[in-house]
């Protein structure tokens, strides 16, 4: 240390030269140079950032700050084919966060939407603590719950304005009209084979935000106007739906089938009137419905037909000419060896073991037999372009996805056996839609007619743009050729197999058919599908019904047994449904669309008298809910278009709760059980239909709309959060 | 008042004039959202930094008028005060995001760590004019001017304000090292702090976090964090600038995107809204006041203006600097404001008194060397005769 001390004191004095030289600018210019390279450093990243990057980031700023709010456009409604709406939208509200905004608010937040949807306030704060910057809280939320939330208040909160799809009719007619997913995307049926025509365009508008995400409108900004959807208008009717969703229900239940579904078509024109499937499709509850319910099954599967098919090999052995009626064929006493190549049989058998009987008598008692003998008088070539004229092997071309071409192998690919198995609905797999297409044909004098399911497509002010017209395919059969079908398919009804199917007082035509299910590769014992497939009034054919049960167990497996009774209720229905039958045998193809279209006038705030006189001037009907001389609402409102003949209904100023008129408040039920849901509902006259199971979280209609006593109210269910338990 | 040998240097007086004049106009801009949010009118902190505006200029003005020589006796006694205001702000100052900074004095806010920056300026001048050759010992020479500092520095950085603390050790040792202190000297204090900074460094999260963020983006704000949010909205801020700006009043990034837009940040809405050219025009502003403050330095009459030309100057300049320097993400995120532009308490006002004493060295300074060589080429005669009575 002495030494260190030393060289101090030595470099001390030997430093009082360099001293006065620190005077010197060298030091003062040392700092000047770091300084100086500091603003050199400066500049270059000011150039960096401000000119060579700068592109990069004015599109992150604006990224930032501009925000492309969309104005969704409306999805087009979904019609019957009288007018009735059968899919419409309601607005509902849908809340996201920004949990960077809502920060130390979460707790509030949490607390408040705990408070209104019964939710525990955790599942809100999972979800305000992520790290993105949006959050779904809740979707689909009905506006009266909405008001209760108060979302403005909420920091961070937003409420956006969410279309969903209102099915009037529940599950009728489910898989044709299909369903949409949660972002209002058709996802099966109509919404999703029209969804570009019924989506429209989405529209947006630029509107400038803040760092706290606070968003102002700015008139620079571009703004595009949405294209609403366009409506689409069926041919089904929505009364033959609901007759066929009720009596199939009912047969599929007495035969206890696994599956069943029914088609009705109109001969002369090829619309389906009705197109049902069991188990029905709930379209509220899509996320639960296993893939099988969602198709539309009558044409999107295929299956062997069985004795149904025997039309064609009628047909082909008339048209040719080459079999007459009352020519005789013995049907080998039920059980006709077949013989094959190297001295193998075939076995055909039949379930009326008969003698000598003639063609008809063989058509009318379903005789596989019979139908193989004519086969090989009518040959391969001559049996497979008759099934090919019927459509068979090829899609209908009808509007709905995933349609099902079935299978007809050409000639050349037949085996030894397969013109016979042929003959009687075997080795063959057709679409429900394609038999009920050829039955079509024979009722309407041998001509095909394309099905078709849509009849019209509306833009969003109602203009029709697209109109569905009846296609004639081709001529199957000569008049004569089907007079003379007609003939045995009213004979299978009278004294054959269709005994099931017949009602006194109308003439129905029909044929049976019970096919063994072909599974993984064999027939399945004990596994049949059973049909019936008829038309009526046979003289002049309105109607072609075709039921398919699968798998039926109870009180008969076979056509005859289990399709031909539901078949006949069907029919029954529809013919004493008060005039009904007959409005639709008047009801040409041709007027139906010239039901002009009305606008809805605003007649709310004026007195009662004068609303219905201005309704009625207007083309459109009245209904009134509630008591008083004033209407507060009405339902469509003002400005809305219409088809002519639509009722408009006004809801007066007196009618609160319990309202007059027999028309009932439907209470809140949001968050009840279910059963304490059911007790309120019967005490209030409703019926109740319930999806899911647990609380009630949502239901149609909706509280505080009016329904009239019987009404069937759809509690949507889920499990009870263990939070909420004590609530109820 | 002595006499006034030459005028004051009026570059530096315009520039710091048009300083004080664009912040006003940038800092509306820039609080107007701001000040909406919180006092619900655009103006609501425009107003607060106008009136410190007008309290700097009368500052500027006044300090202008007084000889620099009236502080010499009076540096010791204004530091130990500062040092005392220091302390006491440690003990009862008001929180302001987590730190103790701020002393309220009748309702004037005080930020005294901004007295003492140039307290301790006044008095390091003052240390240097007298002590001359004696720097050169450790003991009495260096010992007790580094005292001063760290006792300045350490009272700042337990508030805890790191950027500041450190921004006045480096203030200091640029004094010292102009001063002629031995370079041994000033390393070796250099290096016996640094391991107390690491142990300040890593003593709080934040600081820790903002540390490892900058070092772990090579570029810092390349990418945003959550770490770096602030810095990186600067950064867009300048970038959507671009060369032009996006004209006056028209920033995006004050819309409450980036935080303290009117503070610390505010160079990044000058250069969102008057861009490139903008920003190089306010460096330039500062680099002329660091070029004329050293001038004025070199030709200060005595040590003590000498040294104080050059403690005011680096003072402002090295402010200035980091301040840019970290709004573009070249230095680690710190509490710097831009001095004169920056909204910012007292800050302002301190700094124009040192404009304003720094302006009044100008005025003692001999002739400009351009004066003195047209004067040089002029006839002898005039040399002798007029060239006093041109004085002003």
């Amino acid at each position: 240390m002495a030494g260190f001390e030393e060289q101090e004191r030595a470099g001390a004095a030997g430093e009082v030269q360099r001293v006065q030289q620190s005077h010197s600018p060298g030091r003062l210019l040392t700092v000047k140079t770091l300084l100086l390279l500091g603003f050199l450093a400066a500049a270059l990243r000011l150039i960096q950032i401000q000119i060579l990057d700068s592109n990069k980031y004015q599109a992150i700023a604006r990224k930032q700050y501009e925000v492309r709010i969309l104005l969704p456009s409306t999805r087009g409604n979904i019609y019957d084919r009288q007018g009735s709406i059968l899919v419409s939208n309601s607005m509902f509200f849908s809340y996201a966060a920004d949990p960077k905004i809502v920060g130390d608010g979460a707790n509030a937040v949490a607390k408040r939407f705990s408070r209104v949807f019964g939710k525990p306030e955790q599942i809100y704060l999972q979800k305000l603590e992520s790290e993105k910057r949006f959050v779904w809280l809740e979707r689909h939320v009905n506006p009266e719950i909405a008001k209760r939330l108060q979302a403005n208040t909420l920091e961070g909160v937003a409420e956006l304005n969410e279309p969903k799809r209102l099915y009037h009719y529940d599950n009728i007619g489910g898989q044709v009209i299909g369903c949409t997913n949660t972002d209002n995307v058709g996802i099966s049926g109509i919404e999703f084979s029209r969804d570009a025509q019924l989506r429209g365009r989405d529209g947006f508008v630029v509107m400038q935000r803040d760092g706290m995400g606070r968003k102002r409108p700015s008139a620079d900004y571009p703004r595009q106007d949405p294209v609403h959807g366009h409506s689409i208008g069926l041919t089904i009717d929505v009364r033959y739906q609901s007759i066929v969703e009720d009596e199939l229900k009912k047969g599929v239940d007495r035969t206890t089938a696994i599956a069943g579904l029914a088609v009705i078509l109109n001969p002369s024109t090829g619309e389906v009137l009705a197109m049902s499937h069991y188990p029905s499709l709930n379209p509220y509850n899509v996320g639960q419905t296993d893939i099988q319910t969602l198709r539309a099954r009558a044409v999107s599967d295929m299956y062997e037909p069985g004795s149904v098919f025997k039309i064609v090999t009628a047909s082909a052995a008339l048209e040719n000419k080459l079999v007459e009626p009352t020519q005789m064929f013995f049907a080998e006493h039920g059980k006709y060896k077949v013989p094959l190549n190297r001295g193998k049989f075939r076995l055909i058998t039949d379930t009326h073991e008969s003698g000598n009987i003639t063609f008809q008598q063989g058509m009318e008692l379903s005789s596989n037999i019979v139908m193989a003998k004519v086969s090989d008088i009518i040959g391969a070539e001559r049996l497979y372009t008759q099934a090919r004229d019927f459509g068979f092997g090829m899609p209908t071309g009808i509007e709905l996805s995933g349609e099902a071409s079935g299978e007809l192998k050409k000639p050349v690919e037949w085996s030894g056996a397969t013109l016979n198995s042929i003959a009687y609905g075997y080795e063959i797999a057709a679409t429900p839609l394609q038999i009920a297409a050829a039955y079509c044909a024979v009722a309407n004098d041998g001509v095909l007619m394309k099905p078709y399911v849509i009849s019209k497509e509306m833009d969003e002010n109602g203009e029709i743009i697209h109109s569905g017209r009846p296609e004639k395919i081709r001529r199957v059969i000569s008049e004569e050729t089907a007079r003379t079908l007609k003939d045995f398919f009213i004979g299978v009804v009278e004294r054959g197999t269709g005994q099931l199917a017949r009602i006194p007082g109308i003439t129905i035509a029909g044929k049976t058919g019970t096919s063994r299910k072909f599974v993984d590769g064999k027939y399945e014992t004990g596994s049949y599908n059973a049909s019936f497939v008829g038309f009526f009034p046979a003289e002049k054919p309105e109607i072609v019904c075709l039921v398919i049960l699968e798998n039926p167990k109870t009180g008969g497996y076979t056509g005859a047994m289990a399709s031909a009774p539901i078949f006949k209720a069907i029919a029954q229905q529809i013919i004493n449904n008060n005039g009904l039958f007959s409005k639709t045998a008047i009801a040409k193809n041709d007027e139906k669309e010239d039901r002009p279209l009305a606008t809805v006038p605003n007649v709310s705030h004026i007195q009662r008298d004068i609303a219905e006189g201005i309704l009625e001037n207007s083309g459109l009907r009245v209904s009134v809910l509630g008591d008083g001389d004033i209407v507060y609402r009405q339902i469509p409102e003002a400005g809305k278009k219409v088809l002519r003949g639509e009722s408009v209904q006004l809801i007066l100023n007196q009618s609160n709760a319990a309202a007059v008129n027999g028309a009932i408040a439907v209470p809140d039920l949001r968050g009840m059980s279910v059963r304490r849901a059911i007790n309120r509902l019967t005490a209030e006259k409703l019926d109740v239909a319930v999806v899911g199971s647990g609380v009630v979280v949502h239901h149609y209609p909706w509280a505080n709309e009016f329904a009239a006593p019987g009404t069937k109210v759809t509690l949507i269910c889920e499990p009870r959060p263990l939070a909420s338990a004590q609530l109820y | 008042m002595a006499a006034q040998r030459n005028h004051i240097d009026r570059i530096i007086l315009f520039v710091v004039l048009f300083l004080m004049v664009a912040s006003t106009v940038v800092v509306y801009s820039a609080s107007s959202t701001w000040a909406l949010q919180k006092y619900g009118a655009t103006s609501g902190l425009v107003n607060k930094h106008i009136l410190k505006v007008l309290v700097g200029l009368a500052a500027i003005f006044v300090a202008m008028s007084i000889d620099y020589r009236y502080y010499k006796k009076l540096t010791k006694i204004a530091l130990a005060a500062c040092l005392v205001l220091l302390f006491f702000t440690l003990a009862v100052g008001g929180e302001v995001k987590g730190a103790a900074r701020w002393l309220s004095v009748g309702g004037f806010s005080l930020q005294p760590s901004e007295a003492a920056k140039f307290a301790l300026v006044f008095h390091l001048s003052a240390l240097l004019a007298a002590k001359g050759a004696k720097l050169n010992d450790f003991k009495t020479g260096f010992m007790p001017l580094i005292l001063w500092i760290g006792g300045v520095v350490l009272l700042v950085m337990l508030q805890p304000n790191f950027s500041t603390g450190a921004m006045i050790f480096v203030l200091g040792m640029v004094m010292v090292f102009v001063g002629g202190a031995r370079l041994k000297h000033i390393v070796l204090s250099i290096s016996a702090l640094i391991p107390a900074a690491l142990v300040y460094l890593v003593s709080a999260e934040y600081r820790m976090r903002r540390i490892l963020s900058f070092i772990g983006n090579g570029d810092s704000a390349a990418t945003p964090t959550k770490a770096n949010y602030q810095l990186w909205q600067g950064i867009i801020g300048f970038g959507n600038g671009g060369l032009f700006g996006v004209g006056m009043g028209a920033s995006k990034q004050r819309d409450l995107f980036l935080p303290e837009s009117y503070g610390d940040f505010v160079f990044s809405i000058v250069g969102e809204e008057y861009g490139f050219i903008g920003t190089i025009i306010f460096m330039a502003l500062f680099l002329t006041i660091l070029l004329r403050g050293f001038r004025i330095a070199k030709n200060a009459p005595d040590d003590f203006g000498r040294y104080l030309a050059i403690g005011i100057t680096s003072a402002i300049v090295i402010y200035a600097l980091g301040n840019a320097l970290v709004t573009l993400g070249l230095f680690p995120t710190t509490g710097l404001p831009m001095p004169f532009v920056s909204y910012g308490g007292s800050a302002i006002v301190f700094s124009s008194f040192a404009i304003g004493v720094l302006l009044n060295i100008s005025s003692q300074t001999d002739l400009h060397p351009r004066q003195a060589k047209e004067m040089a080429n002029a006839p002898p005669v005039i040399i002798n005769e007029p060239a006093v009575g041109k004085m002003y």
